[in-house]
Parts: C-alpha cells; sequence; structure tokens
C-alpha cells in the first residue's frame, strides 16, 4: 500500500469513527426504510379527475346543451346531463340560458364518476353514432357479467365517446401507488412507460438531488472542515512532513480522504434507492448507481474551496464560512444566470419560422413576433417579446409574398383553452408587418393552416376552415381598437337579442364562428395529444390521435368537408405525443419512447422505421421535398435528416449547428432556415446541406450583458446547481425533458450535461493546484 | 569572550566520522510579510557536523532558533541561503527523510488511532510493507512499553504513553538518523530513564541521533558531543568536556565565618576592588547566622590568593575552600549571557 493510500484509507477510519457520520447513516437508513414499503400496482383509468379534461368550456357547453335542449335529450350528451346531481344540472341549466357561471372541474369530475357505477344513462341506440375506440368496442363484445373494474372502465370509455373533444387521451392503464400494501388514494392515469420516465426523469432525481446536492453537502462540509486545519497542527503537521512523503500527494490523499465521508454517505442512499426502485417499482435503472461519483464530484467542489481556506487560515469555522460564501457566489450567479435565460435569452428564441417572400418571419418564446431586417441585420419586433407576460402569438402562416396571418391570444399560456375568440390578423409587408383584424377565430385556437385557397384554424379538437379571400376581404371591416383582445365568452354579446343561446353554446363547443366551417366529419376529434399535416394545396390532411393515424380528402362537391379515406392503428402509447411530417409519398410519425414510422402517405401503410438513441426524442419534423426525406429535430438541440432505406429508417449524423430552435423548409428553393441559439439563422442547401449563409443578429442591450458579462461569470463561476442537471440526465438517460407550453406544445429544455461538469472540474484542479502550490512552498 | 568563540567554532572542524549531518552557513528569515511583524533572523549562518553514531545534542534559550533549525533540516521549512544536508542528500528532498525519524515535541495523534494502527500507519507513510510493520510493530511495542495496550485508542494515553508511542513511531522505519525534539518533556523520572535507555541501546547500535532538550542533564548524561545554539548562531560545539575546558575562569566556593553582615554589596564591591576583578565575579549566600558561601570566579592563581589575604584581613574565619569543576550549565549560562550582552 502506498503511503498516500494509507492516508486514504486513514480516512476512512477517520470517518467511520466519527458521531456525524453514523448520525448521518441512521438518517439515511430511516429514510430508506421509509420508502421501502412504497411499491405500485397496475390497473385500469376508471375514475375522472380534473387533469383529464382538456377542453372543459366544451364539457361545459355539450353538457348544459344536453340539459336545456329538448332535441338532445335522447343523445348522450342529453342522457348524461339528466343522470347529473341537481345542483350541477342547475348550474349547467343558467349556462344553456346565457349566464356566465363558474363550474369546477372536478365537480364535473365528481358527478361523472358516480355515472361510472349506475350505467342506467347508456342507451345503446344513443350510443351509436358515437365513434367508438377499438377498446371500447372489445369491452362492448365481452358478454355479460364481466368484473366490475371492466364495467367501470366501459363506462368511461361511453362517457369519452359521448363527450368528444372533451378529454386528453389518456392510458387505459394506471399506476396505483401502495405504501405497505395500502393503496394511495389517488392514481397516475399513465401507463408503465410514462410512470418509469415519471420516477426517472422527476422523483429520483429530485430526490437525490436535493438530497446529495444540498443535504448531505452541507454536512460534508460541517464534517470535513477542520481535517485540514487540524493536519496543519505543529505536532501532526511537522510528523507528517518528515515522512519521506511529497507535500503535494499528501494533500491530495487528504482531499481525497475527505471525500470520503460524502462517498460513504451517498453510496448507501444511492444503492438503496436503486434497490427500492428495483425491488418495490420494478425500475432497474443501472444508471442510478452513476449519481455516486457525480454527487461526490459536486461535494469535492466545495471541499476544494473549503481546503485552500483550511490551509491559508487553518480555521475550521473560517474554512466553513469560506465555502458558504463560495456557494453563496455559485447560487447568485446561478439565479442571475437563471433570471438572464428565463428573462432575456428565452423570450427572445424563435420557437417558429415562416418565410413571407424573402423576409423572416418569426414568432417567439416570449409571445413575440419578429421579423428579420436584413439592413440593420436585426430581428424587429411586430409584437413585444414580454417574459413574464401570458399572450400568445399563433405561428404565423404566409398567405402569399407579401402577406401573413396569425393572432395574438392574451392570456393564452395560461388559457389555451380559454372561451375567449381572438381576431385573426393579417399582416402585409406594404404597411410594415402591422396586424390587421380580420375575422374572429373559432374559440382556443391553437394554430392555423394554409390548405389551398382555405385557412384552415385548429381549435381545440375541431379544424374549421374559411376560404382565404373571405380572411382578406375581412380586414378593415373589424374596426374596434379591442379587437386582438379575447372576447370572454362572448361577454359583449351578452344580452343581444341577436345570439340565441344554442348560438353561444355553439361557440362555446368550439363550433363555427363567423364564416369557419368545421371540416372534419362527424364524430372525429383531434383528442389531444394530436398531430396534423395539412397539404398546402388543400389535398389532403393527415391526422394523429388516439393511436390512430387517419387520411382525409376534400369531400366531392363540397369546398370545406372532409371525408375520411384512410385510417391505420398504431402501436403504442395512446398518450405519447406525436409529430407528423410528409416528404412527397412517405409520411414520418415521430412519437415519444417511441421508433420513428415512415409510411405511405396515401394507404397509411408502415414501410420502414427507425429507432432513435435512448437519450433522445423529437422535438419537430420537416418534410424536405419530394422524397428526399425529413428534417428531425431532437431533444439534444441537433438536426439530423431522416430517409428511407428501403425497410429501414435511417438517421444521418447531425447536420449543421447545435441548440437548434425550429426549422423552415422552403421546398421549392430546396432550402432550410435553420434557427439555432437563440436567433441565429443558418440557410441550408438542402440537395449538399452545406451551409449558404448565416445570419447573426445584432444583440439587444441586455442580450450583450448576457453575452459579455452574465456568461463568462457563469464560465468562471463553477455551475454546481446545473450539476442537478446532470443527475436528472444520468437518471433519466435522456438529454432533455419537455414542459408543456399550451395545449398541444412542448418546450424542451436541454439538460446541461457536460457544461457543469467542465466548469466545475477546471475550478475544482484550478483550487487544488493553488492549494498544492501553496502547500508546497510554504513553510511551517 | 572571543577566545573562548573562536576555539570553540575549531572544534567544529575536528569533528570525527562521516556526516550524517551537515549544515553550512545555514540562515532563515521569516519575512514579515505586508501585514505583518518585521523580518526574524532565526538563524543567522549556522555550521554544523554530525557523523555516524554520534548523540549530538543541541542546546540554546527559548528563541535560540533550534526549532527552527530542526524544521530546515526535516524540510518543513526552506533555509533562505546556506546549505543542509542529511547523508549527502538536500534536506527537504523525499530520499533525505527516507533514512529520518522523528519525534516532535508536541505530538498529535489522530484519535481514532490506537497505538498499533497508529505505527502502522506512520510506517506506511514510511514507505514499508505489511510485513515489516507487523513485525517491527511488536517490537517496538515491547521496546517502548505499549504491549499491553497497543489496541487501546490514544485518546485514553497519558502522556507518558503518548511520548513513548511517538518515540516508537519515530523508530519505526529503523531510521539511521533519529531527531528527538524534547523526547522526555512530561515523562516521570521513570520514563525518562527509559528514554535515555533507548538513546543508549540506539547509540550502541550506530544510529545517530539528534537530540533537542531544555534538561541539560540529560544532555550531558547522553550526548557525544553538544552544540550551543543562541540568537541563531551557533556558539559553541564539541563534546561537554572539550567545551568546559575552555572556559578562562575557574570557580572557588568558600565557606567562611564572619561576625559582620559579609554579603553586604557594598563589602563584596570593597573585595572585589581590592583583588581587582569584576564585583560580579563574586556570589555570596548566607547559609546561617554568620555563616557564608562565597562563589568567586577567578581568571589567575594570584587572584585567589589576594582574595584569601583580603578575607582573613578582614577577620572572616575561612572553614573550607573547594575548586570547583565547570558544569554545561555554567558554559550555557557564559556563553548566552556573553552573546545576550552583545545582542542588538
Amino acid at each position: 500500500m502506498t503511503p498516500y493510500f494509507s492516508v486514504i484509507v486513514d480516512s476512512f477510519r477517520a470517518a467511520f469513527a466519527s458521531r456525524v457520520l453514523w448520525i448521518a447513516f441512521i438518517a439515511i437508513w430511516l429514510l430508506l426504510a421509509a420508502l421501502a414499503p412504497v411499491g405500485f400496482r397496475l390497473e385500469y383509468t376508471t375514475d375522472f379527475r380534473a387533469g383529464d379534461f382538456y377542453n372543459g368550456t366544451r364539457l361545459k357547453a355539450m353538457l348544459a346543451k344536453g340539459t336545456v335542449d329538448p332535441a338532445a335529450a335522447e343523445q348522450p350528451i342529453g342522457r348524461l346531463a339528466a343522470v347529473l346531481p341537481d345542483e350541477l344540472s342547475r348550474q349547467l341549466k343558467r349556462v344553456g340560458e346565457g349566464d356566465e357561471v363558474r363550474i369546477y372541474l372536478r365537480v364535473f369530475a365528481d358527478a361523472l364518476n358516480e355515472c361510472l357505477d349506475d350505467e342506467s344513462w347508456y342507451s345503446q341506440e344513443a350510443w351509436e353514432d358515437t365513434l367508438q375506440f377499438r377498446e371500447l368496442r372489445e369491452l362492448e363484445a365481452l358478454a355479460e357479467p364481466i368484473e366490475p373494474t371492466l364495467r367501470r372502465r366501459r363506462a368511461r370509455l361511453r362517457i369519452e365517446a359521448a363527450l368528444p373533444g372533451v378529454f386528453e387521451a389518456r392510458s387505459s392503464q394506471s399506476v396505483r401507488l401502495t405504501y405497505g400494501g395500502v393503496d394511495f388514494p389517488a392514481s397516475f392515469s399513465t401507463d408503465r412507460t410514462q410512470f418509469l420516465t415519471l420516477v426517472n426523469q422527476y422523483v429520483l432525481p429530485v430526490i437525490i438531488q436535493w438530497l446529495m446536492g444540498f443535504v448531505l453537502v452541507f454536512l460534508g462540509v460541517l464534517v470535513t472542515a477542520s481535517m485540514i486545519p487540524e493536519m496543519l497542527q505543529p505536532g501532526s503537521l511537522h510528523l507528517l512532513l518528515s515522512k519521506p512523503v511529497s507535500r503535494s500527494l499528501l494533500l491530495l490523499s487528504k482531499f481525497a480522504g475527505g471525500c470520503t465521508f460524502v462517498s460513504l454517505c451517498v453510496t448507501q442512499l444511492v444503492v438503496g434507492l436503486f434497490l427500492i426502485a428495483w425491488l418495490r417499482l420494478d425500475i432497474w435503472n443501472v444508471r442510478l448507481l452513476l449519481c455516486i461519483p457525480v454527487s461526490v464530484f459536486l461535494f469535492s467542489v466545495f471541499y476544494s474551496v473549503s481546503t485552500l481556506a483550511g490551509l491559508i487560515w487553518r480555521s475550521s469555522i473560517l474554512s466553513i464560512g469560506v465555502t458558504c460564501i463560495f456557494g453563496s457566489i455559485c447560487l447568485v450567479v446561478g439565479v442571475i444566470g437563471g433570471l438572464f435565460d428565463s428573462l432575456v435569452t428565452r423570450p427572445a428564441s424563435i420557437k417558429h419560422l415562416e418565410m413571407v417572400g424573402e423576409t423572416m418571419i418569426g414568432s417567439t418564446r416570449g409571445g413575440g413576433l419578429v421579423y428579420w431586417d436584413q439592413d440593420s441585420r436585426a430581428w424587429n419586433e411586430i409584437f413585444e417579446s414580454n417574459p413574464l407576460g401570458a399572450d400568445r402569438v399563433l405561428p404565423p402562416v404566409a398567405v402569399n409574398e407579401n402577406q401573413l396571418i396569425t393572432a395574438r391570444v392574451r392570456g393564452g399560456r395560461f388559457n389555451p383553452f380559454g372561451s375567449g375568440a381572438s381576431d385573426l390578423l393579417v399582416m402585409s409587408r406594404e404597411n410594415g408587418w402591422d396586424g390587421e383584424p380580420s375575422m374572429r377565430l373559432p374559440v382556443s385556437t391553437t394554430g392555423l393552416q394554409l390548405s389551398g385557397d382555405r385557412v384552415v384554424a385548429l381549435s381545440g379538437s375541431e379544424l374549421a376552415s374559411v376560404s382565404l379571400d373571405q380572411v382578406l376581404d375581412a380586414v378593415g371591416s373589424v374596426t374596434s381598437p379591442g379587437t386582438q383582445v379575447d372576447r370572454q365568452d362572448g361577454a359583449s354579446d351578452r344580452g343581444s337579442a341577436k345570439t340565441g343561446w344554442m348560438e353561444k353554446l355553439s361557440t362555446m363547443m368550439g363550433g363555427a364562428t363567423e364564416g369557419f366551417e368545421s371540416v372534419l366529419p362527424k364524430g372525429i376529434s383531434l383528442d389531444p395529444p394530436a398531430s396534423l399535416y395539412m397539404d398546402s394545396e388543400g389535398k389532403f390532411l393527415i391526422v394523429y390521435t388516439r393511436g390512430r393515424l387517419l387520411r382525409f380528402e376534400p369531400d366531392q362537391g363540397s369546398d370545406r368537408l372532409w371525408r375520411q379515406v384512410s385510417v391505420r392503428a398504431t402501436e403504442g402509447e395512446v398518450s405519447s405525443r406525436s409529430w407528423i411530417a410528409v416528404s412527397g409519398k412517405l409520411l414520418l410519425l415521430a412519437r415519444e419512447e417511441m421508433p420513428l414510422e415512415i409510411y405511405d402517405v396515401v394507404t397509411l401503410e408502415l414501410i420502414a422505421s427507425c429507432v432513435l438513441p435512448d437519450s433522445i426524442s423529437p422535438v419537430f419534423v420537416e418534410g424536405i421535398f419530394d422524397g428526399a426525406g425529413f428534417l428531425l429535430g431532437t431533444s439534444d438541440g441537433l438536426l439530423r435528416r431522416v430517409t428511407r432505406q428501403h425497410a429501414r429508417g435511417e438517421l444521418s449524423e447531425p447536420l449543421g449547428s447545435s441548440e437548434v430552435e425550429c426549422v423552415c423548409v422552403d421546398a421549392a428553393k430546396k432550402i432550410a432556415y435553420v434557427v439555432h441559439h437563440v436567433d441565429q439563422v443558418d440557410v441550408i442547401n438542402l440537395n449538399s446541406f452545406e451551409l449558404i449563409e448565416r445570419q447573426t443578429p445584432q444583440l439587444s442591450g441586455w442580450r450583450l450583458v448576457e453575452k459579455y458579462l452574465i456568461s463568462p461569470a457563469r464560465f468562471v463561476t463553477p455551475q454546481t446547481g446545473e450539476l442537478g442537471e446532470t443527475i436528472e440526465a444520468i437518471v433519466s438517460g435522456k438529454s432533455a425533458m419537455t414542459v408543456l407550453d399550451g395545449p398541444s406544445a412542448g418546450e424542451v429544455i436541454r439538460y446541461k450535461l457536460f457544461r457543469p461538469i467542465v466548469s466545475c472540474t477546471c475550478f475544482t484542479i484550478v483550487v487544488l493546484v493553488s492549494s498544492c502550490l501553496y502547500f508546497s512552498r510554504r513553510d511551517f | 569572550m572571543s577566545q573562548l568563540h573562536e576555539s570553540l567554532h575549531s572544534e567544529m572542524q575536528n569533528q570525527s566520522g562521516a556526516a550524517v549531518l551537515d549544515v553550512q552557513g545555514l540562515t532563515k528569515r521569516y519575512s514579515g510579510g505586508v501585514f505583518k511583524r518585521n523580518p526574524i533572523e532565526a538563524l543567522r549562518g549556522v555550521d554544523l557536523k554530525a557523523g555516524l553514531g554520534e548523540v549530538f545534542g543541541i542546546l540554546g534559550p527559548n528563541g535560540a532558533g533550534k526549532t527552527t533549525l530542526i524544521k530546515v533540516l526535516l524540510g518543513v521549512v526552506k533555509p533562505t541561503s546556506g546549505s543542509a544536508h542529511l547523508f549527502g542528500q538536500s534536506v527537504g528532498s523525499v530520499e533525505a527523510r527516507r533514512r529520518v525519524g522523528y519525534l516532535p515535541e508536541s505530538l498529535r495523534i489522530d484519535r481514532h488511532h490506537t497505538a498499533r494502527s497508529a505505527l502502522a500507519y506512520y510506517g506506511r507513510l514510511s514507505g514499508m510493507t505489511s510485513v515489516a510493520i507487523a513485525k517491527r510493530t511488536e517490537e517496538l511495542l515491547d521496546l517502548v512499553g505499549l504491549s499491553g495496550r497497543d489496541r487501546e485508542p490514544v485518546s485514553r494515553f497519558s502522556k507518558g504513553m503518548y511520548q513513548r508511542l511517538g518515540l516508537a513511531q519515530a523508530l519505526m522505519h529503523d531510521p539511521d538518523l533519529l531527531i528527538l525534539d524534547e523526547p522526555t518533556d512530561g515523562l516521570d523520572p521513570v520514563g525518562r530513564n527509559g528514554v535515555r535507555r533507548v538513546i543508549e541501546t540506539l547509540r550502541e547500535q550506530g544510529k545517530t541521533i539528534f537530540l533537542n532538550s531544555h534538561i541539560l542533564q540529560e544532555v550531558e548524561l547522553v550526548c557525544t558531543r553538544v552544540a550551543i545554539l543562541a540568537r541563531g548562531k551557533i556558539r559553541g560545539v564539541g563534546t561537554v568536556d572539550e567545551l568546559t575546558q575552555h572556559l578562562s575562569s575557574e570557580t572557588y566556593r568558600i565557606n567562611l565565618e564572619s561576625a559582620e553582615q559579609f554579603d553586604r554589596a557594598d563589602n563584596l564591591q570593597s573585595i572585589a576592588q581590592q583583588i581587582g576583578i569584576d564585583h560580579d565575579s563574586l556570589l555570596c549566600r548566607k547559609r546561617a547566622e554568620g555563616i557564608f558561601e562565597l562563589h568567586a570566579s577567578l581568571s589567575e592563581r594570584s587572584q585567589l590568593d589576594s582574595l584569601v589575604d583580603c578575607l582573613r584581613e578582614s577577620k572572616n574565619s575561612i572553614q573550607h575552600l573547594e575548586k570547583q569543576r565547570p558544569s554545561l550549565e555554567d558554559l550555557f549560562m557564559k556563553l548566552v549571557e556573553d552573546h545576550g550582552d552583545r545582542a542588538e
């Protein structure tokens, strides 16, 4: 055993002799003992919860209609409304009569849950016209009597079928946590895969991050702060220095030994969590064990500061104090950096880019709308980005070389399904992209598309279209300055003789508004999470919802209605988020936790598939041009090309820049505009995938501060806080997490995996080298 | 006193045996720093040599630079100028320390250790193998008398046991040079005797021992050669006999009866003037009523005759007259005081 190894071993002995270590051990054992009884079991998803409702306004309107409309009495909504509790019925009646009544979603959930046990409301005839998915059809086919759980599941599916467009697509099975064999009161309406994601990506990292990143590091600093000052006591130090050992290595050995305290605690905690996850939750996650070195590494950053302070001042108290000050500096720099991220950088990030002629128009994460000014080489604001605002701008859609359409939804981020309706805005180059109000959009419109000569609005789970000419003609006809503001629930129209209650309910249900007409066949709704692709020439529409791919084509003899021409059920979880894109005759379906699948766009037959690496998941897809493949944005911030090679899809190496935000493809010119690093744009040739030019905008004042002050400060200061993200990335095995940002959009937050490791490593090395130099050259 | 210094320094050139320890022109200045006091010159051109098998004692008052000298030898502090070598290797090098065992003055051994685990730990730091450690531990525990207490935590040890453990750890890797800083500090007479026996045993084994001690009697008993250090300079080096024989004055003890108050200062000053010596050379203590003990440091025999004549003329009765051998303490005090007079 080398002398230095013996110093480390001696530190282990010293740690074991420490009472604090044993107190920490006991605390860890108690925690693990408390967590050990946690288990789970799978059960059918039956009970409704408030979170299951995608569109509460529509639910309220449908049940109100069922309550007050005599024609709906024998329809599913009428039969359901008839068995609702009296109080709720009274409220719904008032809604139907035009009153503004607030009804909490949990009240609906409770009322519908009561319907699960008593199915007197069900009538086979009434439900004949509803859209019934495979699971419901299979349950309907079961011979009576069926198990109570299956009966309740069937009742839930019947209710969902009666109220299309109201519910989020949920897994058929839920995970119910148990504690010592006793059920927790609530269950998770997730399938096993999502449960794994939940535990691996959120629960375990949070436990580890807090317990190890904070408690154990702080405790470790308190306990180990005295090690160096004690070593520097004359009777101890002179004896050590009289031995034939190198001072630097002696110090490093002491440092490594000091890390033993935390490593002993962390090892027990992580191994304990790993065993609980494995044995109790059936989650085999070996990556969890990697948290041991990461946590010890995190501690070593702080301990290096404590070591240097201990060398200089030879005082435990000062070591602790200096380390706490250092931690505070890290925290402050991290918080300031985070604030700049959320208040300066993120709001300026372009999440959608559209080309209007030669002009780039982008909508930002801060709810703003910007256009690129080539002369000043800067993004000019049409709508100001507001980091704290709740406004939302619908992704702009170019309608010709000089005009685009969009809408600004007030309070939209937190009220995405709000009952308010916004005005469609038409913006023209000639008037400086100033928005001019046009027609009112259907309630809760979340996206616009141009299909041939019609503008299609995705509102809730409905699609409604209007002719482009109508939209352009309507410009200027709405003169009120408040036209950009939601007209909440038609409140301005309340009492109007012209507005009947039925029209109002129809509006609340997301029905047609001022010329917009529903285009989907009866019974078809885009239950979220859904995705769609609309042919720009209006020849077809592809929709993915509830695990099914559907192709629609314009109905003969009608310029607005679409008919379903083909359908394909897919494997996998129906509640996974999805993206679809079309390239020539190929359709790419990308889903979370699932392989990429390429289908024939006409027959919807599966042609090829491609497995994504575990660590990445799709963020967006774009078709390139006729059959040349797809551009796939992934959660690691990179852009890849997906092509079909016979029966399998091929994923290319990353193309171009990192930190890609979005892509806009100009199929005619065969170029792509790739937005990356917040708001820089690379123009790429889609034949050669070579960079044609890069547009780097002039930065605003705060962005300059961020670039030249905050970023260097973050670079110099070890980002200990961000090591928590490293732990999350390690435990989850993912490079990013998705935070829902609206009803169908999600914001991908990439884990900072390497930056904190590099910054902490560099810092620790610098501090340790300084300590070694000090210790080697100083007289003691 | 310049004669004394010259003769003592000349002894340095006549040291016998191969130089285990070789210090030449060693100076050490502690810089004051920006906010600290003025620089301190702890060593001012120290020259020393110690040969194989010597027990070399270093003496000096507090602040003389002894600890600094030991720290330089161990490489704990770096010399400002001059050179110091152990076994031909420059001090501070790992090789130089490989053959050195050290017992610090105020030894600290971590409380989680037992005597056995401490010896193993320091043995490993000295580069010993596990087998060698196991063998050597038993020998040394026997040697220092800790055999029965070897598995007790050192936190329960008395000061004496602690010091014995320290001696054992210093001997663990069988060093050729042992630097002992106050090895008997805090020990009872039995313990001190035990340490002395260990030192004698090691000397017989041919080990070189560098001993720093305040206990002059101990140094006198065990050291083959002694160096006296004061204010950063070596004031004398040699065997105890060599050092004391160079004292220029001889001390006489005279017991006498006197009817007067003989020990009065003016009386002693008068006697000193009569015989032509410095008044400090006469020291008188009253032993009983009318009985006095006079110590006289005289450089010439004629001064003794004059003193006796003077005493008798003053009607004093001389009961006993004895020539005293100069002790190490006399030499130490003489050198230190002499230097102190000249100190800046």
